[in-house]
């Protein structure tokens, strides 16, 4: 995965209803480009079965540690 | 050390203190409230840290109050004890403006279920707390209101977003404020501002009629003077709603129970990267002090290795950023002249993100928390700094949309957004100060759920130290 360019920036927005100008997507890209990259290493490498409701299951199968 | 000491100012006592004192008559609500107005108007024009004022509709209320007193009839736990909130949570019939310019008129029609259940327990209203812009940025500044000021250094921010909660509850204008943290917004202003502030686990507490800003992690909470205050409004507000199906059901813990156990026998986890890395000098001192004081209680210190942060960091600010762009996406196209710099192009940066994207970081939420919990299976909590530096300057912060905006606002928020994502509680304490005065929080996280934990060793930790109780002068 990575960063989104400010042309590509421009389209996505345009495409959403929200129009950017070239300043503004130029900002946007360096702005939130970072998160792109810190989130390169999981991008495209989930497993099919996965929901993202699986986080309510783990949440609430949480253990606890035993009381003292 | 205890706060609960005698003093001739009532709006000095802690939460617990004065909601007590005035069950048993020793202090009237009028008195009490009176004693916070008279602090409000002494800080108010310093701090900038209250939206609106209601000075006379407060009185009445607590005379009411004391009039029902009289006549045998309690309210509840916090019977006639005056308090104010961020300026997000809807109250019927007052104007709720979010920090914007485009809800500056708001009129709310419905109550948010944490406020209306704190109301149900006695409370009274002083007015509304400022706070960033629709909760979007965790300096204190905004563009339209101007910033808030920090109590212990009037020229340094209070974090944010909940900006007013920490700089008010710090100068002692409240006994104890509503926040809500989506990045760090309530751990934030507790660590620059020197109070305590409860992240809670995501379903804890209901979040209908609170002005939303990222559904999948937003949390409502409380800043206080103590960990007992915030365990005291955590088991009121606490507990299954039907407005708000994400709020989980099943009993509420005893947590001011949890505040009195000790904490021998505990152990605590102290990360071995991420938390400890780049920490200004003073910072990691602190850090280095808390572990101390948590050992003489009884607590074991163990080192923990826990999953890669920054990927958590960088899922969170996917989530975030995607899901505020959604809720403002109208305004955004018929209003963006009316949001501030910063907060349009934080707006905007969800504008990027495909929705492909959008939902793998939802769909990794599960397997992160799973390793997270795995990795902290051997501990009660984990201790961190909230954040990295204490208090900036107000000036040297104020990056509006300048091309190092995001990176300055991701720096400051680096230890709390990994937290926001796995949906964790975690309690900010007062844990030190710097040579300079400026307070300093650490963070204790927990597991899902189990605020208990952490108010039992911030209580502990509040017993054995001083930092809580230090004033604003």
């Amino acid at each position: 995965m990575t960063r989104p360019t400010q042309k590509e920036i421009k389209a996505i927005a345009d495409v959403a209803g929200v129009p950017a100008s070239a300043d503004d997507a130029a900002r946007i890209a360096n702005s939130i480009g970072p998160a792109f990259e810190g989130f390169a290493a999981v991008g495209g490498t989930l497993p099919f079965d996965l929901e993202p409701a699986s986080f309510l299951l783990v949440q609430a199968a949480t253990p606890r540690k035993a009381a003292k | 050390m205890n706060v609960h000491r005698k003093t001739t100012e009532p709006a000095l006592l802690s939460l617990t203190s004065v909601a007590k004192a005035i069950a048993e008559k020793r202090l009237s609500s009028r008195e009490v409230t009176q004693s916070c107005l008279d602090r409000i108007a002494q800080w108010q024009p310093r701090l900038n840290a209250f939206m609106a004022i209601e000075t006379e509709a407060a009185l009445a209320a607590a005379d009411a109050a004391d009039a029902r007193l009289s006549k045998g009839n309690s309210g509840g736990a916090l019977h006639g004890v005056p308090l104010a909130h961020k300026d997000m949570y809807y109250d019927a019939g007052k104007v709720v403006t979010c920090g914007s310019k485009i809800r500056r008129d708001f009129v709310a029609t419905t109550t948010s279920t944490a406020l209306q259940r704190l109301k149900d327990a006695g409370t009274i209203r002083l007015g509304s707390l400022q706070m960033a812009e629709f909760a979007y940025g965790p300096t204190g500044h905004n563009a339209h209101y101007g910033a808030v000021h920090n109590p212990f250094a009037l020229d340094h921010i209070t974090g944010g977003s909940s900006s007013g909660s920490g700089s008010a509850v710090a100068a002692r204008l409240t006994f104890a404020a509503l926040g809500s943290d989506t990045g760090g917004s309530i751990r934030m202003p507790a660590h620059f501002c020197g109070v305590t502030g409860l992240k809670t686990t995501w379903g804890r507490i209901s979040r209908a009629g609170a002005m939303p800003l990222s559904q999948s992690l937003d949390t409502v909470g409380p800043l206080a003077r103590t960990s007992e205050d915030c365990a005291l409004l955590l088991g009121l507000m606490a507990g299954a709603d039907p407005e708000d199906p994400t709020a989980i059901t099943g009993p509420v813990p005893d947590y001011m129970a949890a505040t009195r156990e000790p904490i021998k026998g505990l152990s605590i986890g102290v990360p071995t990267a991420f938390y400890v890395d780049d920490l200004d000098p003073e910072v990691a001192g602190i850090l280095d002090q808390t572990i101390a004081v948590l050992k003489r209680e009884g607590a074991a210190i163990v080192q923990v290795e826990l999953p890669d942060q920054r990927q958590l960091a960088a899922a969170c600010q996917l989530v975030l950023a995607t899901e505020a762009a959604a809720f403002h996406k109208r305004w955004l196209i018929e209003r963006s002249d009316d949001y501030g710099a910063q907060v349009l192009m934080r707006l905007q940066n969800g504008l990027a993100i495909p929705g492909v994207t959008y939902i793998e970081a939802l769909r990794w939420r599960g397997p992160a928390l799973a390793a997270h919990l795995a990795a902290v299976a051997g501990v009660d909590a984990v201790l961190a700094p909230v954040a990295p530096v204490a208090a900036p300057t107000i000036a040297e912060s104020d990056v509006g949309n300048s091309p190092d905006a995001e990176s300055v606002i991701q720096r400051l928020t680096r230890f709390t957004r990994p937290i926001n994502y796995l949906g964790l509680p975690s309690l900010s304490i007062p844990a030190g100060f710097t040579r300079n005065g400026l307070p300093v929080g650490m963070q204790l996280i927990g597991r899902s759920f189990d605020e208990a934990a952490l108010l039992r060793i911030g209580a502990a930790f509040q017993r054995a130290t001083d930092f809580h109780a230090r004033e604003p002068k």
